[in-house]
């Protein structure tokens, strides 16, 4: 059957290493047979020449039933008429590529169930002519394992959603009592009674502040709008406009490159803005604030950098600033929950980017991240 | 102006015990003699609106909270704005919702107001002195 010396050099590989060959050979065998990937040689023909064990596992097979029988008996009926062109045309122009990209691929089993797999294509010059080595990967339980992923942010998201809005109730009533002692009882308390009701209110509005942010952050996965091409130059404009009242107030400069169009949503990018350069106002140093926004091309992907002139960052802590609920900082020198840089984290990941921070303390922060250009070229 | 006038009639559906007191509180303050006769769900309200009687009669004012149990405040307002003798009660929404289609949907049932329970006190005695106002200027001319 078939090519009976590939088959034998697989075979060569299970029997041991006192089968005689070149040491080079040998070594071929023993990572063919051993990879954990499936692995399949077929000549010009579409003739399977050789398969590993992982092969045997995922098909169903034994080797014996493969070797010498045509590729197409491992892919799925409906793909069959289509695929010996598909297979003609690769070794019109062999070249290493994975097969099939952006379409799902299936194998079929001996049990006629179908696999979902990804195959890496490459061609293999031996003495007797071309040869096409297939590496299959079983991408079931990646799949799994996304789904799994999916499923436990999502419930987590609403699970926060879901939180946050059923607090807001009971607080409302806490607050709304602590603030009728305080209006009718005000004249009757004395100085210790006014302290301990503002402690209560200072409370109440800390945690209907922490819950607004928890909202805001539980409604970056599912309440936002499709990524789309957006131009960055806009959203700076209407985040400056927003801002205005902070930046009069702080005497602050913001002066930015000419921004790029990316793919966003929109109305995250402005609260992506918004919390960076409210952090350049909000982490100030004695100078009145500056702060520029620049962009810088990397292949199809656009970098975004804030640059302040505010107090800046210790390296530990580049890191920990992106995790929600950590501060840096007394409650009493900088306001704030703790939310704002892990929206930021969260919006640039679901752009498919990433978020990082290079600074030196007192010597200010620069806050990078990267999104997809919306010309879409490298 | 202080003239002997009957008390204003005020109904309020709010499932909420701290939430009727509150609003009991706030119309302590008001300026216009008033009764508050309160109904705990949506259920309890049709009734005491279809068969008044001297303890609670038929109101000049509704305040109607959205979130109710057996029936919610949407259906209460739907079935007073459908009913002849109901409909000319002025109903002011009182509620947590600050989403739209909430504030929406209640003036397409026939809301007359809409009332966003406040999380600072100060603007939930604010928002009663202005129903007061809103009752002693338009209301009163619907007052048979």
């Amino acid at each position: 059957m078939g090519s009976g010396r590939s088959h034998d050099a697989a075979r060569g590989a299970e029997t041991g290493p006192s089968t005689p060959s070149a040491p080079a050979d040998r070594l071929f065998q023993l990572v063919v047979e051993s990879s954990p990937n499936g692995v399949v040689m077929v000549d010009r023909r579409g003739t399977i020449v050789l398969v590993n064990r992982e092969t045997e596992r995922l098909f169903g097979y034994t080797r014996d039933e493969l070797v010498g029988q045509s590729i197409e008996r491992l892919v799925p009926e409906r793909f069959r008429d289509s695929h010996p062109p598909v297979r003609r045309d690769f070794y019109e122009h062999p070249q290493a590529r994975p097969m099939g990209a952006g379409r799902d691929l299936f194998g079929i089993h001996k049990d006629g169930s179908e696999i979902p797999v990804e195959i890496g294509l490459n061609p293999i010059e031996a003495e007797h002519g071309l040869f096409v080595l297939a590496s299959v990967i079983d991408i079931r339980p990646r799949q799994q394992a996304e789904a799994e992923l999916r499923r436990s942010n999502e419930e987590l998201e609403r699970f926060a959603y879901v939180v946050s809005h059923d607090l807001q109730e009971p607080l409302r009533t806490v607050s709304s009592y602590v603030q009728l002692l305080s209006r009718r009882y005000h004249d009757r308390l004395d100085a210790d009674g006014v302290e301990f009701i503002d402690f209560a209110v200072g409370g109440v509005r800390r945690m209907q502040q922490l819950i607004a942010d928890l909202l805001l952050f539980s409604r970056v996965g599912t309440r936002g709008a499709p990524l789309v091409p957006t131009n960055l130059q806009t959203a700076f404009e209407g985040t400056l406009a927003s801002l205005h009242a902070a930046l009069d107030e702080s005497q602050a400069t913001v002066t930015a490159d000419r921004l790029p169009m990316v793919i966003a949503d929109a109305g995250q990018l402005a609260q992506l803005l918004t919390n960076l350069l409210g952090n350049a106002l909000k982490f100030r140093g004695t100078e009145a604030p500056r702060a520029h926004v620049g962009a810088t091309r990397t292949g199809r992907m656009w970098t975004i950098s804030v640059q302040d002139n505010g107090i800046g960052i210790a390296p530990e802590y580049f890191e920990r600033i992106f995790v929600i609920f950590q501060r840096l900082h007394a409650r009493e020198e900088y306001a704030g929950t703790g939310v704002g840089l892990a929206i930021c984290k969260k919006i640039v990941e679901r752009h498919g980017g990433r978020i990082w921070v290079e600074s030196t303390p007192g010597q200010g922060a620069r806050f990078c991240f990267t999104l997809p250009a919306a010309d879409g070229v490298s | 102006m202080a003239i002997a006038a009957p008390p204003l009639e005020i109904m309020l559906v709010e499932d909420n015990a701290a939430d009727v007191r509150l609003t009991l509180e706030a119309f302590k303050e008001a300026r216009v003699a008033n009764r508050l006769h309160v109904a705990r769900d949506g259920v309890e309200a049709i009734r005491m609106l279809r068969e008044p009687g001297t303890a609670t009669p038929r109101p000049d004012l509704i305040l109607l909270d959205l979130n109710l149990p057996r029936k919610d405040g949407r259906e209460v307002l739907k079935e007073i704005k459908q009913d002849d003798a109901l409909r000319h009660i002025p109903v002011v929404i009182l509620s947590t919702s600050q989403a739209d289609q909430d504030i929406l949907h209640s003036y397409r049932l026939g809301a007359n107001a809409f009332i966003t329970k406040p999380v600072e006190i100060d603007q939930f005695f604010e928002a009663v002195r202005s129903l007061e106002q809103f009752w002693l200027t338009v209301a009163k001319l619907t007052r048979p």
